[in-house]
């Protein structure tokens, strides 16, 4: 299956979803080498947010990669209240929506410690460092301690050269 | 005549920046290649995305690949 990040992102841009960019493609944004296989986002969980959402993907055959018969992504009114995370496998790749992250909290704290990034075709926003560096800490499996050396290395580096970024 | 450090950094040894910090200096002897990272630093963040990308393909090719290897 591919894993088209660009795509996904210009699409969710296009429909104009409230995300921020999370997880290995937002340490990928700052300068990690690492290689990551999904694209991780904090979303707002309203409802008209929600179907934002699935309009972008609608076409993609997107599916919650997580139940046992990767049931289609169709929401109800009742699914935008329950979900607090969206997990899908779509014909672009693997679409993790998450409505909070561990060690930062909701939506709304998540956009405080996020930072607006500019590329060729949106402006996106991705968690700062030292709030990727939280989550990671948050998250605690092995490979993210290890991925959090990388990105203090980084900020350190970024420090010493007096970088805005 | 190559002398025994541009021998060894041929042969992979990774030369510490001078300004290299603790924390660079703990990821480097975690055992992340860090000249990977300087290189990094020098794009732009779209250009990491797009290196990324070329990265993420080979790997899900290889993986197809080894899927397709393993099912026969």
């Amino acid at each position: 299956m591919p894993q088209n990040d660009k795509a996904l992102l210009s699409r969710l841009k296009e429909q104009n979803v409230e995300f921020i960019v999370i997880g290995g493609v937002c340490g990928v944004l700052h300068g990690a080498s690492l290689v990551t296989l999904d694209l991780d986002l904090c979303c707002r969980f309203s409802r008209e947010n929600l179907r934002r959402l699935e309009i972008a993907v609608k076409d993609l055959h997107p599916r919650h990669r997580l139940t046992a018969n990767k049931l289609p992504f169709e929401l109800s009114d009742e699914l935008c209240v329950s979900l607090k995370n969206i997990y899908l496998n779509t014909d672009l790749g693997i679409l993790d929506c998450l409505s909070e992250v561990a060690g930062l909290g909701g939506y709304e704290e998540v956009f405080r410690q996020s930072i607006p990034h500019n590329l060729s075709y949106g402006e996106f926003r991705i968690l700062n460092l030292d709030a990727l560096i939280a989550s990671k800490s948050a998250a605690g499996r092995e490979k993210d301690l290890a991925a959090i050396k990388l990105f203090q290395a980084i900020k350190e580096k970024r420090t010493q050269q007096k970088e805005l970024f | 005549m190559i002398d025994a450090a541009t021998l060894a950094q041929m042969n992979g040894e990774y030369v510490m920046p001078p300004d290299a910090g603790p924390a660079w200096r703990a990821a480097a002897e975690y055992g992340f290649d860090m000249s990977l990272v300087e290189d990094a630093l020098r794009l732009t963040p779209e250009e990491r995305l797009e290196q990324h990308q070329r990265a993420l393909d080979l790997v899900l090719e290889v993986k197809d690949a080894g899927e397709r290897h393993a099912a026969k």
